[in-house]
C-alpha cells in the first residue's frame, strides 16, 4: 500500500479533500477495517483521509429533546461507557458492549462502522429498531439518513463518493417503551452474530402500540421484520401471537450459507431468537 | 460454488439460440463489461468492472466457447479472468440448454465459478451473492434483448 | 507516499520516528524502536499478542497506523518492571502459572494491566469478558485468570 495520509481540522477541508481526489480517495477514522482492507490489498487509494482530528465529529451527548447525539468518530467503547447512552436505552449500550473485544471497541467508532455497512454489525439493528438516523454531509448540504435505510447491500451504503456520516441522532423514545438486543453466538465470545435481534416495542392498555423488529447477520443488511411487526400491531402480546409473529421472520430474511451456519439454519435461528427476544421485552 | 439461472424469454429457440452465442452481443448484459474484443476463433477478450462495497476489481481475460450444438440447444464456455492489482482471478464454466416451451424458450444458465488469490479470501459467501446477482442480471436482460430482436 | 514525523513516548522514554503513511505501530514499536516484546500474531486483530496501551487505553497495535499514535503514551510489556523489578502482575503470572511458551505473555499483561486498572477488584465475569480478546494455546487460561485475581487482590 502507498498512499499519502491526511488529516484535516474540519469537515469542511476533509470534503474538499474528497471532491479533490475522488474515487482515489478513502476515509479512515478509527481504522479496524480500513488497514485490513489496506493491507489485504482490496483497495488501493492514492489518498487516506483521516477524520481523527475534526472535534466537531467527536463526543456523545444527550438532545435538548432528549434524544442522543453521538458524534460520528466517537469509539464503541465510548458509547458502551456512556452514561446518556444508558439512560436512554440499556439495551443501546448492550449493542455496543456485544460488539467483538474491549480492543476493537477502543478503536473502532460508531460512524465508521455503519459507512463500512457490515450486515452482522451489532450496533445498526439496534439503532435503526430506536429509529435513529445518521447525518451525511457532502458540499451539496447535510441530510438524514435513517439508520434502516443507510445500508443497501453487503458493505454497501446510500452514501455518495463525497458524503461524510458526521453523527447518529437517535430520537427520545416514547414513555413506557422497552428495548432489548439478543445476540446469539455459539462459537466464540468475540465473534460477530450467527443471528441478533434488536426490538423496541410500546404497550398501551396491554396491547402492542408500537414495535419495532430489526434482525442482523441474516441479510445483506440489517433485516426490519415487518411482516412480524404488523402481525403484532395492536394486538396483545400472548406468547402464542409472540411465536407466531416470530415465525413470519422466516420469510424476510435471507442469509447465507457460510461458517457461522447454512441458510437454513440461520432462518430458523433467526426465529427462535426474535420469539425470545419479544418475550424478554413482555415479561420485562 | 455453484450457480443456477432459469429464465423464460417470449421468443423461439433459435431466435434466442442466435443472441446467446453472439458473445458479443450477450456480454453487453452483464453489467460493468467494458469491451468485447474477438481474440481468435470461438474465443473473446474483454474487461469487467465489478464493485462490492469499497472493493472495486477489474478483471481482464476472456471467454471461449469451448462447446456447442444446435440442435439439443446447449452451449458451454469458460472464461479466465484477472485482475493483478488485487491479486485474484475466477475461472467460470458456463453451461446453457434451451428448451421450448410452445413457442417460448426456457434458457437454463449454470455456472460453476472459481475465486481464486486474494479475491478468494475476501468472503466467499458474499462472493457468491454478488455473482448470482449478476447472473441474474444477465439472464433478464438477455430475456430482454432477445424479445427486443 | 507521504512521510510524517512522529513524537510518542514509549515507556516513559520520548520517541521520535520518521515514517511513511503506511506504517504500522506494530512494526514501529518492533523494528524501529527495538521493544521486541510485543509479538505479531494473527495480524487481524483477533489474537491479542499486540495488545498495547495507547494512554491508557488497551489497543491493537497490528491495527494501528503509526501516524494514529502522534503526541501519545504508549505502553508496552517492557514497560511494566520498573528498575529491573518485576511488578506484582508480572510475579503473579509466574507465581499462578499464567504462562507456558510466553508468546501470547506480553499481550496478558498489557490487558490484564488494562484490566485492573478500569475494574481495581474484576470479578470473574469481569476478567473473563475483558480478557477473551487474548488468545493462550497453552495455558487453557485458568492460570492467567487465577494471577490476574491475586494480582488484583480478589
Amino acid at each position: 500500500m502507498t498512499y499519502d495520509y491526511h488529516e484535516p481540522r474540519e469537515v469542511a477541508e476533509a470534503l474538499h479533500l474528497l471532491v479533490k481526489h475522488g474515487e482515489d480517495a478513502h476515509l479512515i477514522a478509527g481504522g479496524t477495517a480500513t488497514v485490513l482492507l489496506l493491507r489485504q490489498g482490496l483497495i488501493r487509494p492514492g489518498h487516506v483521509i483521516s477524520l481523527r482530528a475534526i472535534g466537531a465529529l467527536s463526543g456523545i451527548g444527550r438532545a435538548p429533546d432528549g434524544g442522543l447525539r453521538i458524534g460520528a468518530t466517537a469509539t464503541h467503547r465510548q458509547a458502551e461507557r456512556s452514561a446518556d447512552v444508558r439512560a436512554l436505552s440499556p439495551a443501546l449500550t448492550n449493542a455496543f458492549a456485544s460488539v467483538a473485544t474491549v480492543r476493537i471497541r477502543n478503536q473502532a467508532t460508531v460512524g465508521g462502522s455503519l459507512a463500512h455497512a457490515d450486515p452482522a454489525q451489532d450496533p445498526p439493528p439496534m439503532l435503526a429498531a430506536l429509529g435513529a438516523a445518521v447525518t451525511a454531509v457532502s458540499p451539496r448540504g447535510a441530510r438524514s439518513v435513517p439508520v434502516e435505510d443507510l445500508a443497501v447491500d453487503h458493505f454497501t451504503t446510500t452514501l455518495a463518493g463525497d458524503e461524510i456520516i458526521t453523527e447518529v441522532i437517535v430520537p427520545p423514545l416514547a414513555p413506557g417503551t422497552r428495548a432489548t438486543y439478543v445476540k446469539f453466538l455459539p462459537r466464540t465470545a468475540d465473534d460477530y452474530a450467527t443471528v441478533s435481534v434488536a426490538a423496541a416495542m410500546r404497550l398501551a392498555d396491554g396491547a402492542v402500540a408500537e414495535t419495532r423488529i430489526v434482525l442482523g447477520a441474516v441479510g445483506p443488511t440489517p433485516i426490519r421484520a415487518r411482516a412480524a411487526e404488523a402481525a403484532l400491531a395492536g394486538a396483545k402480546p400472548s406468547r402464542e401471537r409472540l411465536a407466531r409473529a416470530a415465525a413470519l421472520v422466516r420469510d424476510e430474511v435471507d442469509p447465507l450459507d457460510d461458517l457461522r451456519g447454512s441458510a437454513e439454519y440461520k432462518r430458523e435461528m433467526a426465529r427462535v431468537w426474535t420469539e425470545r427476544a419479544l418475550l424478554a421485552l413482555v415479561e420485562a | 460454488m455453484k450457480l443456477a439461472q432459469t429464465v423464460t424469454v417470449k421468443a423461439p429457440r433459435d431466435k434466442v439460440w442466435g443472441i446467446v452465442l453472439d458473445v458479443p452481443a450477450a456480454a453487453r448484459c452483464v453489467p460493468g463489461v467494458a469491451s468485447v474484443r474477438p481474440a481468435g476463433s470461438d474465443r473473446y477478450q474483454g474487461t469487467l468492472a465489478v464493485q462490492i462495497g469499497p472493493v472495486r476489481l477489474v478483471l481482464d481475460g476472456d471467454i471461449a466457447i469451448t462447446a456447442r450444438d444446435e440442435k439439443a440447444g446447449t452451449a458451454s464456455f469458460r472464461a479466465d479472468a484477472k485482475d493483478s492489482r488485487v491479486g485474484g482471478a475466477i475461472k467460470a464454466t458456463v453451461d446453457l440448454a434451451l428448451a421450448d416451451r410452445s413457442g417460448a424458450t426456457d434458457i437454463k444458465i449454470a455456472t460453476d465459478l472459481q475465486v481464486l488469490g486474494r479475491l478468494g479470501e475476501f468472503g466467499q459467501p458474499v462472493i457468491k451473492r454478488k455473482a448470482d446477482q449478476m447472473m441474474g442480471d444477465f439472464a433478464e436482460c438477455l430475456a430482454r434483448a432477445v424479445a427486443g430482436r | 507516499m507521504s512521510t510524517h514525523d512522529l513524537r510518542f513516548t514509549l515507556n516513559g522514554e520520548r520517541r521520535e520516528v520518521t515514517v511513511p503513511a503506511d506504517r504500522l505501530l506494530i512494526d514501529v514499536l518492533r523494528d524501529d524502536c527495538g521493544a521486541t516484546g510485543t509479538k505479531l500474531g494473527c495480524a487481524v486483530g483477533v489474537c491479542g499478542a499486540c495488545s498495547v496501551l495507547v494512554d491508557g487505553e488497551l489497543q491493537s497495535a497490528c491495527l494501528l497506523p503509526a501516524v494514529f499514535v502522534e503526541g501519545r503514551s504508549i505502553t508496552t510489556v517492557e514497560g511494566l518492571a520498573k528498575h529491573g523489578e518485576l511488578n506484582a502482575l508480572q510475579e503473579a503470572f509466574i507465581r499462578d502459572g499464567g504462562f507456558q511458551c510466553g508468546i501470547c505473555t506480553p499481550g496478558q499483561l498489557i490487558a490484564a494491566t488494562a484490566l485492573i486498572a478500569a475494574h481495581p477488584e474484576p470479578s470473574d465475569g469481569d476478567i473473563r469478558e475483558w480478557m477473551m480478546g487474548n488468545l493462550c494455546r497453552c495455558t487453557g487460561y485458568y492460570g492467567i485468570e487465577r494471577a490476574i485475581k491475586s494480582a488484583a487482590n480478589v
